[in-house]
């Protein structure tokens, strides 16, 4: 039988996968997506979490998920327009490229 | 364990792997969208149908189109400056991997619910996640929808600049 | 206390009394520029709703306090036990314990809501004629607005979190306030030693804020099942603290310093002088009639932990005595209208807070009420001055302004009875109560020290209204008659008054003559809600476990001799033979040294430009060299050379710009030492988060 400690290391090992890609890759849009990974393995765990939970008619769990789903939506929207926007004046999206946020 | 549990985590961990490692960006986003359904087949997986609608609409519906117009609009098909498998760059990035790896695997491992099985008979239903969502959830969902329409507009307002840049 | 079921309308929704004007202020933010009548209507409206809902507030509490004996003895009445009526709800909670607020009417906040409010009002109404020329009236509008909110939700505050709040943003209201002529550069600098002074007085209270939640794990003053912060006080007591006081009086101390921080008592008063270079209105309202009195408020708020510790309210005392002798001392021998206003307001906050020390908690909240009133009409009367005069503010310059602004002379000269207590006016009463109380306080000389500073600080209150009265409104007009038109002391300023006949003072249009009108009843008859002994309602409403003072007639000879006294000196030098222009101060032959002493502020500025500001330099250079040796690796020694160069630079420019820049210095050190870890790259940003955030669950598994 699959227990809660399954699902819950299982999105561990997604999210450590994706910060892997979000420190490793110099590709913005690779950042971003490994970023969105991350943002799964969260909302696997919470889905697991609720189905596991003594109240499932609370929802929280899928109230949770489903809140992360439209952030995530509106993060990959502004996110990647930036992308866009930075590739026309970089000419390149390197994420190393891009040094103005030092003081 | 079971074997839609096996399969499905193969797909998903292949498919996250896959997607941080390959060079070719048309590549990644595209083992990004296996990710993405096999995170769905989990959804569906513990009875949370709606749930994983949603996610094959906005991931695979919206998010991942939007890759791979990003990727062509910024004609960056193939990333070739990626640093090789062992540069100090995997390395460092490895270990902070696993560090944060090693910390939840010992929460979780310290936790005592989480070896319970999961209970017969939960499931969720469109008519409680929408009756929920306008009752005890009302202002999170109203916030969210402010947070769509500003980032709707910010995407938007971004790319007129730009237009009006160019004129 | 008042069973739940008890609770009148006014005492649940009192949250409405600061919440109107901080919603004006909020919309009258988003107007634009051009919406002036809208945005002080909004501003007007809301304050006025407010003051009505006060007005209900203090019915209330009068019925609940006062009437339920007005059939019997007065003397019934002692032993009459304290009440309050609360409201609380939750902010949010975590895990079992959850931060609560909540708001409380009992008398003080009655009280002090419905001075606050009332003359915020008044002071609204009359900002629409001052403010008439000024192109920034709607954010002036709003500013008010943020500032009224902020001041009534501090008095209605039922928790010192939120009291707090509430404080700062009182703080930044006047922040803004001070530079709101931005650009002129001593308005600029007045705004930022304001705000950091007044900081500096924060961080105790902060500190002492956060000891009483580790203490009683509440920071609410009542709760219903009587387990406040402030109903632990008595335990409290018990408790060691530092320095052999204890528990009680270490957190009372530590709020203490809060107080004279905003309150302006030394060694922290050198802010609100410099103050004045707001616009009049809000010296008014900020730096006279109600923020600075914020300080004596939330003493008198949280009375029962200073009660619990004698040895902080003889401090207390000491430094309330003080201030207020040694700036009546400054006030005599100043030459800005303002600035004489600005030193006295201090001296009469020293007097409050004197009054708290020596344990007279309602004694000292009737005088602050009362010095509300009064020092409110004189501010305004000054600014109806200053904009009668074309923006002189040097009393030496005016002169004979009586027979061209008579509304605003015998205003004025209502005010300066008050303040000086002469017999019936408010001052009288509330001074009279304060030094009673003084005079009662404890045996042997050492305590009778505060009420011998306190009487000489009444015949000097007396002698320097005199002679503001003397210099500005008799005599001839010294101004610059002959010249066109008038100073040119700011472009702003000069927008904001009407241009008529050159030279010549005029008076002031009745929107600002009525407010002044309005304060001026109230100086004259307020008092008499706090007649001595018996009949003294004010006490017997705010403090009623106490037993008012008996009428002590010592001190009612010797405080209306002295005030008499200073009224005929102040006369004898100025008023007798008016000066004529360009005559020198008379008071400089009669003093001498002594009088360029108390002229110059007896160096209080340049005693911290000495001490504190140059520590602060040198602290800057250690903690600096401390840095650079930890981070010597990645900081080469060619840099640390450069950046005690680079120091020593700044080090001359600070101790020749005598400011409070040291301050400043030393966290952009620490800043650029930091910043070396910042290298831009979001992505080595990201991993410092994840290895931070690894480490730190780490360390939480493990405890």
């Amino acid at each position: 039988m699959t227990t809660l400690a399954h699902f819950q290391i299982l999105a561990s090992l997604l999210f450590v996968i994706g910060l892997f890609g979000a420190v490793t890759r110099r590709n913005a849009i690779v950042v971003l997506l490994s970023i969105e990974i991350m943002f799964n393995a969260a909302n696997l765990s919470l889905v697991a979490f609720w189905r596991y939970s003594p109240h499932p008619e609370q929802l929280s769990g899928v109230m949770f998920a489903i809140f992360g789903i439209t952030i995530a939506a509106a993060e990959a929207a502004v996110g990647l327009a930036l992308v866009i926007v930075i590739y026309r004046y970089y000419k390149s999206i390197e994420v190393d490229g891009m040094r103005s946020l030092k003081g | 364990m079971d074997t839609a549990f096996i399969i499905l985590s193969l797909i998903t961990v292949a498919g996250a792997v896959w997607a941080v490692t390959l060079r070719n960006l048309i590549h990644a986003v595209l083992s990004l969208v296996l990710f993405f359904f096999g995170i769905a087949g989990f959804f569906f997986y513990l009875n949370a149908d709606f749930v994983g609608w949603v996610q094959i609409l906005v991931y695979v519906g919206a998010v991942a189109i939007l890759a791979i117009f990003a990727v062509m609009l910024t004609h960056n098909l193939t990333a070739e400056d990626e640093p090789g498998f062992f540069s100090l760059r995997w390395l460092t990035g490895m270990a902070i991997a696993a560090t944060v790896g090693a910390v939840l695997w010992f929460a979780i491992r310290s936790n005592a619910a989480m070896s319970q099985t999961a209970p017969a008979g939960v499931a969720s239903n469109v008519a409680d996640i929408g009756r929920k969502m306008m009752t005890d959830w009302v202002v999170p969902f109203e916030v969210v929808s402010l947070l769509l329409t500003a980032a709707m507009i910010g995407a938007i307002v971004i790319a007129m600049e730009q237009i009006s840049h160019r004129k | 206390m008042e069973p739940a079921t008890h609770i009148p309308w006014i005492a649940s929704h009192l949250w409405l009394i600061p919440l109107l004007p901080f919603l004006a202020g909020g919309v009258s933010a988003l107007l634009p520029r051009r919406c002036r009548k809208l945005s002080a209507g909004l501003a007007i409206g809301a304050i006025g709703i407010s003051t009505l809902l006060s007005f209900c507030a203090l019915a209330e509490s009068i019925l609940r306090g006062l009437l339920p004996h007005a059939g019997r003895q007065w003397s019934a009445m002692q032993t009459h036990e304290a009440w309050h009526w609360l409201t609380e709800f939750t902010w949010f909670s975590y895990g079992t314990t959850s931060l609560k607020l909540g708001f409380v009417l009992d008398p003080l906040t009655a009280a002090m809501a419905t001075m606050v409010s009332f003359v915020s009002m008044l002071i609204f109404i009359y900002s629409l004629g001052y403010m008439d020329r000024d192109k920034n009236f709607t954010r002036f509008f709003t500013f008010l607005s943020l500032f009224a909110g902020a001041m009534l939700g501090l008095v209605v505050a039922n928790n010192l979190l939120l009291f707090f709040i509430c404080w700062e943003l009182v703080g930044v209201a006047s922040y803004l306030l001070i530079g709101f002529w931005y650009h002129r550069p001593s308005a600029a600098a007045a705004a930022k030693k304001a705000f950091i002074v007044t900081k500096l007085g924060d961080i105790g209270f902060f500190a002492g804020l956060l000891w009483l939640y580790h203490a009683t794990g509440t920071l609410q003053f009542y709760t219903p099942d009587h387990t406040g912060a402030l109903e632990q006080a008595t335990a409290l007591a018990g408790l060691p603290g530092i320095m052999g006081l204890s528990l009680a009086g270490t957190i009372a101390l530590l709020i203490f310093c809060g107080a004279v921080g905003k309150s302006g008592q030394w060694p922290l008063h050198v802010w609100l002088p410099d103050a004045m270079e707001g616009p009049t209105p809000v010296s008014a309202l900020i730096h006279a009639a109600t923020m600075v009195a914020a300080g004596v408020f939330l003493v008198a708020r949280t009375y029962p932990l200073f009660q619990a510790s004698p040895q902080v309210l003889t401090l207390v005392a000491w430094i309330g005595a003080f201030t207020a002798i040694m700036a009546a001392t400054i006030a005599i021998a100043q030459n800005d209208i303002k600035r004489i206003l600005a030193y006295s307001t201090v001296s009469q906050l020293g007097y409050m807070v004197m009054g708290l020390g020596v344990g007279g908690m309602a004694a000292a909240m009737f005088h602050l009420l009362m010095h509300g009133f009064f020092k409110a009409l004189l501010f305004l009367g000054a600014g109806s001055v200053i904009h009668g005069c074309h923006n002189e503010q040097d009393v030496f310059k005016m002169g004979g302004v009586k027979k061209h602004m008579p509304v605003t002379f015998w205003t004025y000269f209502v005010g300066t009875l008050a303040l000086a207590g002469i017999f019936p006016l408010a001052g009288f009463w509330s001074k009279d109560e304060v030094l009673t109380a003084a005079f009662n306080w404890g045996g042997g000389w050492f305590h009778k020290g505060p009420f011998a500073l306190g009487c000489i600080g009444v015949f000097l209150t007396a002698f320097y209204m005199w002679r503001q009265v003397c210099l500005v409104f008799l005599g001839e007009y010294r101004g610059e008659k002959a010249t066109v038109g008038h100073k040119q002391v700011g472009h702003e300023e000069a927008e904001t008054q009407h241009e008529t006949v050159p030279g010549v003072p005029h008076e002031s249009p009745a929107v600002m003559t009525v407010p002044l009108v309005i304060l001026a009843i109230f100086s004259a008859f307020m008092g008499f809600s706090g007649l001595p002994e018996h009949a003294n309602l004010i006490h017997h409403f705010l403090s009623p476990e106490h037993a008012p003072h008996h009428v002590n007639w010592f001190v009612i000879a010797t405080a209306s001799a002295l005030a008499f006294a200073g009224l005929g000196v102040g006369h004898l030098l100025y008023g007798v033979k008016p000066l004529a222009a360009d005559e020198p101060d008379p008071l400089k032959a009669k003093l001498g040294k002594l009088r360029d002493f108390c002229r110059d502020k007896w160096y209080w500025d340049e005693l911290y430009e000495a001490t504190v500001v140059r520590f602060a330099n040198i602290a800057a250079v250690v903690v600096d060299l401390g840095d650079r040796l930890l981070d010597g690796v990645t900081v080469g020694m060619g840099l640390l050379a450069r950046g005690l160069s680079f120091i020593n630079d700044k080090f001359d420019e600070h101790a020749i710009n005598r400011s409070f820049d040291g301050s400043c210095g030393t966290v952009r050190l620490m800043g650029r030492c930091f910043a070396a870890l910042q290298d831009g790259r979001v992505q080595s940003y990201l991993r410092l988060v994840a290895v931070a955030a690894a480490l730190l669950a780490f360390w939480f598994f493990l405890k």
